[in-house]
């Protein structure tokens, strides 16, 4: 089925995932900064912040999905498909919020 | 994993040239009887006995005593029916232990799922037909005693839990450990997912209301999606795994002189 | 069941360095994947439909949550996810020692969200919000599936580590397919924060 990379593309490999992983960890402390009531200056932008907070949760999914679950490298067909549930899921969610 | 596609291209290379004819004829009417005994038990239960969209939780004793007079036509038909065809499930579990022993994983599991499969149709299929049916035959009871059936009823139905979870948890555990690949291992986890709805099912004994009450969208719908697609996987994976049989296949059992 | 790589250990040195579309992890455990991802998603959509009818008492139950748990077990799980990463590409190089240590080191994170969760939880029984609640009935049972979910994955990726352990027996798939379930537990739990802690 998959054949043994070489060296220096699991080289590459090590050093994307660790990227990664500090790009997860980031979002994950802005979106905790950006979400409502967390910030001493509240304001009334409650609904902006949850745009940015589901947006980030997006971006997050879809680094472990491509990054760490190796869809990058998967066949189209399944790129298509989690591509599909993230966006489903998470318009579906933002929707229902700001109705 | 191994490529499905190259193990079935080797599978097709070992058939001989005079092809056999495919499965044993009693595994077909088994699987016939499994089919036909599940279609009814869905006519039963949602069209004619109303179980399945269930009625709501959240009613007065004489708002269940007005819906016991508005279905009592279809409760009696339907589920005395069902009680009728009740050894249906026996059918089906047999045919599913039959296939888990062909497995290499140990006749003990395929034990344990029949067992616990048998134990939890009393809970999960005899007390809900036998509370409707008495209280849609005596409907000149006590409205208070009409209301324990109707919550008795269904709490029992849909809140039988232990004996399914352990019998599923089985089947996951027997096809992941299998190695005659009987059925794909994907088939597990679909398992596993039952469990996981079963479990959560559970919890419409504290709910009067919601998402989790006994018509709840989780604890009822989406576990119904999950029990839906199992079965119809199950009839599917069956068809194969019947069609695999041919007359060479080893019988499951030897004559007492041949051990 | 066959290692991929296993047969062409020869070839691999000799092929370019370019890497061919791939199934990682099987397609028995993406049947799983992509189902528990579908089953969870339904109960995300219905979670979010009850908030709608009644936001303003899910909203204010949701400012009990610690949203600083929250955000380290994230990290927690996230870290775990690294390491499972790192491990399979350890796998792929051969270096099977490491690789153990990496999934212990990923099991060990899993330990340490399970009791980060179970203090969270106590701490808020303890503060009376139980599942008389609506929205925290929605967080036991998310959180409570999701833990269930995470006991799986520790028992999984106990198997691959047992299967490196047997020196006949080495799976690289299986340390792809458990590292794969690993993730999902991952990616769903990155979905639940955002949405029970900081959906508000």
């Amino acid at each position: 089925m998959t054949r043994l990379p070489a060296a220096p593309l699991l080289q590459r490999d090590k050093l994307t995932v660790l990227i990664v992983w500090a790009a997860l960890s980031a979002a994950t402390v802005l979106a905790w900064l950006l979400a409502p009531g967390e910030s001493p200056s509240a304001t009334n932008l409650d609904k902006e912040l949850v745009v940015a907070v589901v947006a980030l949760g997006l971006i997050k999914c879809r680094l472990i999905i491509r990054y760490f679950m190796e869809v990058r490298h998967a066949p189209r067909g399944l790129q298509i498909a989690t591509d599909g549930w993230l966006a489903v899921v998470w318009l579906a969610l933002l929707g229902i919020y700001l109705t | 994993m191994t490529d499905a596609g190259s193990a079935l291209a080797e599978d097709r290379s070992e058939e001989p040239a005079e092809p056999e004819r495919k499965g044993k004829r009693e595994i077909w009417i088994f699987y016939w009887l499994f089919g036909v005994f599940y279609t009814a038990l869905s006519v039963g239960v949602c069209l004619l006995g109303r179980a399945t969209p269930p009625p709501r939780p959240d009613v007065t004793e004489l708002q269940a005593v007005a819906w016991f007079d508005k279905h009592q036509m279809g409760i009696q038909v339907g589920f005395v029916f069902l009680l009728v065809i009740a050894g249906g499930a026996a059918i089906s579990n047999g045919i599913i232990g039959y296939f888990m022993k062909r497995m290499s994983s140990g006749k003990m599991l395929a034990y344990a799922y029949i067992a616990a499969m048998g134990v939890g149709a009393i809970p999960g299929f005899q007390v809900l037909l036998v509370c409707w049916l008495t209280a849609t035959f005596r409907p000149d009871r006590d409205p208070d005693v009409m209301y324990l059936l109707y919550d008795l009823g269904m709490l029992s139905y849909n809140g039988s839990l232990g004996c399914f979870t352990a019998a599923y948890i089985v089947v996951a555990i027997a096809i992941l450990y299998d190695k005659n690949r009987i059925f794909p291992k994907w088939f597990a986890y679909v398992t596993i997912w039952q469990v996981v709805t079963e479990v959560l099912a559970s919890q419409m004994w504290l709910h009067h209301s919601g998402a989790f009450a006994w018509n709840g969208m989780i604890t009822l719908y989406i576990a119904l999606v999950v029990f839906g697609l199992w079965i119809v996987c199950f009839l599917a994976l069956f068809r194969k795994a019947a069609a695999a049989e041919t007359a060479r296949t080893p019988a499951l059992y030897e004559l007492e002189g041949t051990r | 069941m066959t290692a991929p790589g296993r047969d062409l250990p020869a070839t691999a040195q000799s092929s370019p360095p370019v890497r061919e579309r791939s199934l990682p992890g099987g397609v028995d455990m993406w049947v799983m994947v992509l189902g528990d991802l579908f089953f969870f998603g339904c109960y995300f959509v219905t979670y979010m439909v009850f908030r709608a009818l009644s936001v303003e008492e899910f909203s204010a139950s949701q400012r009990h949550l610690n949203v600083g748990i929250g955000v380290t077990n994230t990290v927690v799980l996230l870290t775990s996810s690294l390491f499972a990463a790192l491990a399979v590409i350890a796998v792929r190089e051969g270096a099977l020692r490491n690789a153990r240590r990496l999934l212990l080191a990923t099991g060990a994170c899993g330990v340490l969200f399970t009791l980060l969760k179970v203090y969270e939880w106590h701490s808020e029984i303890s503060r009376g919000h139980t599942i008389h609640d609506e929205f925290f009935g929605f967080y036991y049972v998310f959180t409570g599936v999701h833990l269930v979910h995470l006991a799986l994955g520790l028992l999984i990726l106990g198997i691959a580590v047992r299967e490196l352990h047997d020196s006949r027996g080495r799976r690289p798939a299986i340390v792809e397919q458990s590292v794969l379930f690993w993730h999902m537990i991952d990616l769903l739990w990155v979905v639940i924060f955002a949405l029970l802690y900081l959906m508000r």
